[in-house]
């Protein structure tokens, strides 16, 4: 199945982690939003990187820098050439979150565990209990922060002024302002709600399956391009509520699909809600006339 | 720790606050593993949605209400969200089987008080908050009934 997406190299499956487990060039890293589940339990060998502690800034609304990141992996037996496979709850949302900050520092082969921590356990596969096993240091070096893959809010606003396609993966009453936050979800502090304006809503759990797996090319094909008339050629900004949804989003267009210029506004509604000065649109867009784009062949 | 011992809560506090961040982690999942089963007569009214905190993130239950003049408190929370089951496992273990007047005492900023926010992280617990006030709310409900 995998192989048929753009680059199938980046997604594994459960199997082939089992298989893995051992090797010294595989490092296995569990990302969840919740952070005790990795104490309850996780895939034998495998480290823990925690999107709050360890990939974000404590006092800065920003990621850890260069220097850091070094850091981080050299702390988790990651070096240069080791493959990271990551894994997490919620469809893998801060698993594709790490991968992306991975991306940004220039990490070369960085992969998903298709279906994350649910299919695992859906598979019955064994999760062990107990601390965070130790590797031997490794040897890294970061590149410079990528700006191909992180979006900024000037340019996300020079963005929307070129009418450049941008995709909002929250919920659809996130989207037409009828919220400010995830239905269940704490408030995280928007004074205004709705969305850039310009933005298609494409919620990002369209493009997962009940089991945390993505879904096929095919079907995201038809969700992203043929529905939404989103041009793989074209530059386009993902954007949730602070970066971890559209980060699922930004690696299923890029890897999965093969785009070619996405990036991730990981500022997000928490901060486009409350800048002064930016245009904010509410509701859902009159319908267009069906059309279908070129680009948009599968 | 024993889920059978009645827990005082200012000796909880002073307990999660004398811990180093990591140390309250795993106190909090003690907790989370104690966390009494959901009585089998309950499991019919979980399932038709009902007794859902639904400011929180993920599903979290609680049935609150006054037995010999003394608050019950039961619960059931999703095993893939740890932290919150945690947290409801400290307030069942420090507030149920205590007078509602104890209970209407919980400090609203329980969980800063435990240490639990330094250790969790603030973007991590805003949504528990919710399951103190609605514990407060359904024991003034009780009461008043």
């Amino acid at each position: 199945m995998a192989a048929e997406y753009a680059h199938p190299e980046v997604l594994v499956s459960t199997d082939w982690v089992e298989q893995h487990r051992g090797d010294p060039n595989v490092r296995i890293v569990e990302s969840d939003e919740d952070l005790l589940l990795y104490d309850q339990g996780h895939i034998a060998g495998a480290v823990r990187i925690d999107w709050v502690k360890d990939l974000q800034d404590q006092i800065v609304r920003d990621y850890i820098n260069k220097s850091a990141f070094e850091e981080l992996c050299a702390s988790k037996g990651i070096s240069n050439d080791t493959t990271v496979v990551f894994y997490g709850d919620k469809s893998n949302w801060w698993a594709c979150y790490a991968f992306w900050t991975f991306k940004m520092y220039g990490h070369a082969d960085c992969r998903v565990m298709n279906g994350g921590r649910k299919r695992w356990e859906l598979d019955g596969r064994e999760l062990t209990r107990g601390t965070e096993p130790a590797y031997p240091r490794g040897n890294y070096t970061a590149q410079e922060p990528d700006p191909g893959v992180r979006a900024f809010r000037d340019e996300v606003l020079k963005h929307c002024k070129a009418n450049r396609p941008l995709v909002d993966v929250r919920s659809v009453g996130e989207y037409t302002g009828e919220m400010l936050h995830m239905a269940d979800y704490p408030q995280e502090g928007a004074l205004r709600g709705g969305h850039i304006p310009g933005a298609v809503s494409i919620p990002w759990s369209k493009a997962a399956n009940e089991d945390g797996t993505f879904k096929t090319k095919r079907e995201l094909e038809k969700l992203y391009a043929k529905e939404n008339g989103l041009s793989r050629r074209g530059r386009i900004i993902a954007y949730c509520r602070i970066g971890e949804r559209s980060s699922h989003t930004w690696f299923v267009l890029k890897y999965l699909l093969g785009y070619k210029n996405v990036k991730n506004y990981d500022g997000s509604w928490t901060e486009w809600g409350n800048l002064v000065g930016v245009p904010v649109e509410k509701g859902m867009p009159e319908a267009k006339p069906a059309e279908e784009p070129a680009s948009a062949a599968t | 720790m024993t889920s059978a011992e009645p827990v005082q809560l200012d000796e909880l506090v002073t307990e999660f606050a004398d811990l180093e961040p990591r140390e309250r982690l795993e106190l909090l999942l003690e907790y989370c593993d104690n966390l009494p089963k959901l009585p089998p007569e309950l499991e019919a009214e979980k399932a038709a949605g009902m007794h859902r905190v639904h400011e929180c993130q993920t599903p979290v239950f609680l049935w609150v209400d006054l037995v010999d003049g003394l608050v019950r408190i039961q619960a059931d929370v999703a095993p893939e969200a740890p932290t919150v089951k945690g947290f409801v496992g400290i307030l069942v273990s420090a507030l149920s089987g205590k007078p509602p007047q104890a209970v209407l005492a919980v400090p609203t900023d329980l969980l800063n008080r435990l240490g639990l926010v330094e250790a969790l992280g603030m973007m991590r617990t805003r949504g528990l908050g919710a399951i103190v006030h609605r514990i407060r709310e359904e024991t003034r409900r009780a009461v008043a009934a």
